[in-house]
């Protein structure tokens, strides 16, 4: 960890015109969780919408992997892109401390934007019943998000296309494919998050059923996270400046 | 500097291919304290020579080192480097002070906002410091990449490409800056296209065609040294045809011509130049005023090494 | 030189010629711009890891196909869970990324390198360049819209013991697969580039087709649930809800009971209307947006 490359990439992040589109993005959950308690129907059950459509679904499947791949990839990404990495490789800094500043600082950038929203969505749709749901699912995102950011670190440093790549994980592998093969379950990071989610609240398994329990649920993000942050480390000692090839 | 220390730079049969292109074919050389001049035409390699340097690519074969040390993977290297890369973008958003601060701080300096200043003085850029560096023209960012990789104080700086976008006032004061750094037992090497800016500056010329090292060493020597290729001389003397008419008998004297009025005369080399010239002289009688080669500029040096 | 004044300025003849033999025109011109914009898109022409995002996306797009021909090759009877009318249900996600990949290329370099105007000074009009890409583009993607679902209808009919008879029951599907596959792709194809065409780097451009595709589609199945009379109406601007609806409007097929569209309860062919509108406000973005840039 580096504070003066933490500063940096945090400048670099709010001065992105891609923060506006990402809290936006960000705040679709409470205008959803508006509606439904302005507009539901008088039969909707709170509790199996908040956690199946909103926080278990929406946020979950698409707002937080998209919020933190953009963030990620901003961190870094565009550094490599335009080339102004360079200014931060050629000092005796340890490429560790560079990961990491730039690692924690996406994630922390992905907790501002999505954490206060689906909190306070959650409350707005719950309304003070359940406050496990909503507790749960914000560790869930803070650990989901974690991994996320690890992984896509580690995408921006390793090809030019991060954010293709990261959608096609996102979209492809954990959206399509996992549906199709379960066994991938294990090899989620949205699993992971609905998983440690799953150790705050108690639903019936019609309403809400996570694919994998707490324990191994956590264990796997750590591990994915630690080996993400590794990866990235290995692969930016082997950074090589961008000439076509 | 004494005889035992390694050199600043240098590269032992450093090989680069990018899939089975060959963007360097091993070359070796080493750079000492002083200016050197990497010169080749366009994709020549000398970008990826620098980079192989400066540690930001990984050599194929062959070792590369600085000040003794590998320059692949050890950022170590980068306290006693510094690196002006040739990509012209800089972080917009900071202002140029701010820029060289970072760098300062980057490299664990005691007093970084006093190093920024220093090295910013250096390049001349203290007026336009507090602006943000997206508002600078591309000679003012190439001057605060050079004020941020001096901030340190390196022992070695590379850098590519230069004097792209300076205008000819800031190109004389960088390589004022360079010269004065190089008297300070600093070792410098930079690429340029451009004969003039080599010229005018190194001590030491490296010439890269298609990849090889064609050449290295002090420009003059190397001319010195390319037998195969006629050395020109313009000479005035007191009788110029008569001289002329003498000349063509001595065996190293390729030919004569008149030309403009002025006697050109072309030899096989330097020394047997040398050698004819003052014979055949003192043989016809005829004082020389002035014996001046014609084409030892870097130029022709350059296009013959090119043309081989 | 012999006799020539060095101080002198002289121009040599090089031996350089003006070209006055025949030329192609416009159309030429267009239909180069046509093919080398759809061999990129594919990335043919272009280095190995630019071609990894869209063959193995279009990929993505033919394995439903391949799975539902081979259950019937295998298993004999004809078991239709994949067939033409929903197949956009099983390939979305591969034809939305192919989109967030490709389409910020298409136009994208030539606007971030400032190229364009090396095209306006040819026989191009802005309007014929907007348009070669547009058509170059939607082709592609209709490789991975109507490719899969000509390769289920073919090979239904090959896998079939009586390939008269069925294609006595069957002729429709050849056109209605035709029309629904060339619909997808002009409506995503389009309303992609659109939003590519408005992003001043590829990343924004990536993230704004993205987005169009796979936040509206949750977005979308929430608002028909909980947004009574008037969130219903979002399954015509969800792009995947509303092309669903018109492969069923196309197809002549009722949808499922849990689908967005019998949620929402529209009529069919509002679905193949709005997809129509979609088509033309995208279109319109886009010969705008090439109109007004500065070349």
């Amino acid at each position: 960890m580096n504070p003066d490359i933490a500063r940096l990439t945090a400048r670099t992040l709010l001065g992105q015109r891609r923060t506006i589109l990402v809290v936006l993005l960000a705040l679709l959950p409470v205008a959803i969780a508006l509606l439904y308690r302005f507009a539901a129907p008088a039969d909707a059950d709170p509790e199996r919408f908040a956690a199946r459509a909103l926080l278990g679904g929406i946020v979950t499947t698409t707002i937080l992997p998209l919020v933190t791949l953009i963030f990620a990839t901003g961190a870094f990404g565009q550094d490599i892109e335009d080339g102004t990495a360079v200014y931060l490789l050629a000092t005796p800094v340890p490429r560790r401390d560079i990961v990491l500043a730039r690692f924690l600082v996406a994630w922390a950038a992905s907790l501002a934007a999505l954490l206060p929203a689906a909190v306070a969505a959650g409350l707005i749709v719950l309304g003070g019943s359940g406050p496990g749901i909503v507790a749960g699912f914000a560790v869930g995102i803070a650990a989901g998000s974690f991994v996320y950011a690890a992984a896509f670190t580690w995408l921006s440093i390793a090809t030019s296309r991060a954010l293709v790549a990261g959608l096609l994980y996102v979209f492809l592998w954990e959206g399509t494919l996992s549906g199709l093969f379960s066994g991938i379950r294990f090899l989620s990071i949205r699993q992971y998050a609905t998983g440690i989610a799953g150790a705050f609240f108690d639903l019936p398994a019609s309403v809400f059923q996570p694919r994998l329990e707490p324990a191994p649920a956590a264990v796997l993000a750590a591990l994915a996270a630690a080996l993400m942050l590794l990866l990235a480390v290995r692969r930016l000692q082997r950074w090589e400046a961008g000439e076509a090839a | 500097m004494s005889g035992g220390s390694p050199p600043a730079i240098e590269l032992r049969g450093v090989s680069r291919w990018y899939g089975n292109v060959v963007a360097v074919n091993d070359v070796s050389f080493e750079v000492g304290p002083g200016v050197t001049g990497l010169l080749g035409p366009n994709g020549a390699g000398k970008s990826t020579i620098l980079h192989m340097a400066a540690g930001f690519l990984r050599p194929s074969a062959g070792d590369v080192r600085i000040l003794g040390e590998p320059a692949w993977r050890n950022p170590g290297i980068y306290r006693r480097l510094g690196l002006v890369p040739e990509r012209e973008a800089v972080y917009g958003f900071l202002t140029g002070r701010e820029f060289v601060e970072l760098a300062a701080r980057l490299h664990r300096l005691p007093d970084p906002a006093a190093a920024a200043e220093r090295a910013i003085a250096l390049v001349d850029m203290d007026a336009a410091a507090g602006r943000p560096c997206g508002t600078y023209s591309k000679g003012m960012k190439q001057r605060i990449k050079i004020a941020a990789a001096l901030v340190h104080d390196p022992q070695v700086l590379i850098l590519d490409e230069p004097f792209n976008g300076a205008d000819p006032r800031q190109r004389l004061h960088l390589m004022d800056l360079f010269r004065r750094m190089a008297a300070e037992g600093r070792a410098i090497l930079y690429s340029s296209h451009i004969l003039e800016e080599v010229e005018r500056l190194a001590d030491t010329v490296l010439v890269i065609v298609a990849g090889r090292l064609a050449a290295s060493g002090d420009y003059r020597q190397i001319r010195a040294l390319m037998t195969d290729r006629p050395h020109a001389f313009t000479v005035r003397s007191s009788d110029d045809r008569a001289l002329a008419a003498r000349l063509l008998a001595e065996p190293a004297i390729r030919g004569v011509a008149f030309d403009d009025g002025r006697l050109e005369v072309r030899a096989d080399g330097l020394l047997a130049a040398a050698r004819a010239l003052p014979a055949a002289a003192r043989a016809a009688g005829v004082t020389l005023y002035e014996v001046r080669p014609t084409d030892e500029s870097l130029e022709s040096v350059f296009a013959y090494l090119v043309r081989r | 030189m012999p006799g020539a004044d060095p101080r002198a300025g002289a121009i040599y003849d090089l031996g350089y010629r003006t070209y006055d033999g025949p030329r192609l025109g416009r159309r030429a011109a267009i239909l180069a711009l046509y093919t080398f914009t759809l061999r990129g898109a594919f990335g043919i022409g272009r280095r190995t890891s630019a071609k990894i995002v869209p063959l193995v996306v279009a990929a993505f797009a033919f394995i439903p196909a391949l799975i539902q021909l081979g259950v019937a090759a295998l298993l004999g009877s004809r078991i239709e869970i994949i067939a033409p009318w929903n197949y956009l249900g099983y390939s979305e996600v591969p034809v939305a990324l192919f989109c967030a990949g490709v389409a910020p290329d298409i136009f994208g370099r030539d606007l971030r390198y400032r190229t364009l105007s090396l095209y306006f000074s040819r026989a191009l009009l802005r309007s014929d360049y907007a348009i070669a890409k547009t058509a170059a583009f939607v082709t592609a993607l209709a490789v991975l819209t109507l490719g899969p679902l000509l390769l289920l209808t073919i090979g239904n009919g090959l896998a079939s013991d009586d390939l008269p008879g069925y294609l006595a029951d069957h002729w429709r599907e050849f056109p209605q697969s035709l029309a629904a596959g060339l619909v997808i792709a002009a409506v995503a194809g389009c309303g992609s580039l659109a939003i590519a065409a408005h992003a001043p780097r590829r990343a924004y451009a990536t993230v704004g087709v993205a987005a169009w595709f796979l936040v509206t589609l949750p977005l979308a199945g929430i608002l028909v649930e909980i947004g009574g009379e008037i969130g219903r109406f979002a399954a015509w601007f969800s792009p995947f809800d509303l092309l669903y609806g018109a492969a069923l409007a196309i197809f002549g097929h009722t949808p499922g009971a849990d689908s967005i569209q019998a949620r929402a309860d529209l009529p069919l062919f509002s679905y193949l209307l709005l997809a129509v509108a979609h088509f033309a406000a995208a279109a319109l973005l886009i010969l705008r947006r090439f109109q007004r840039v500065q070349a």
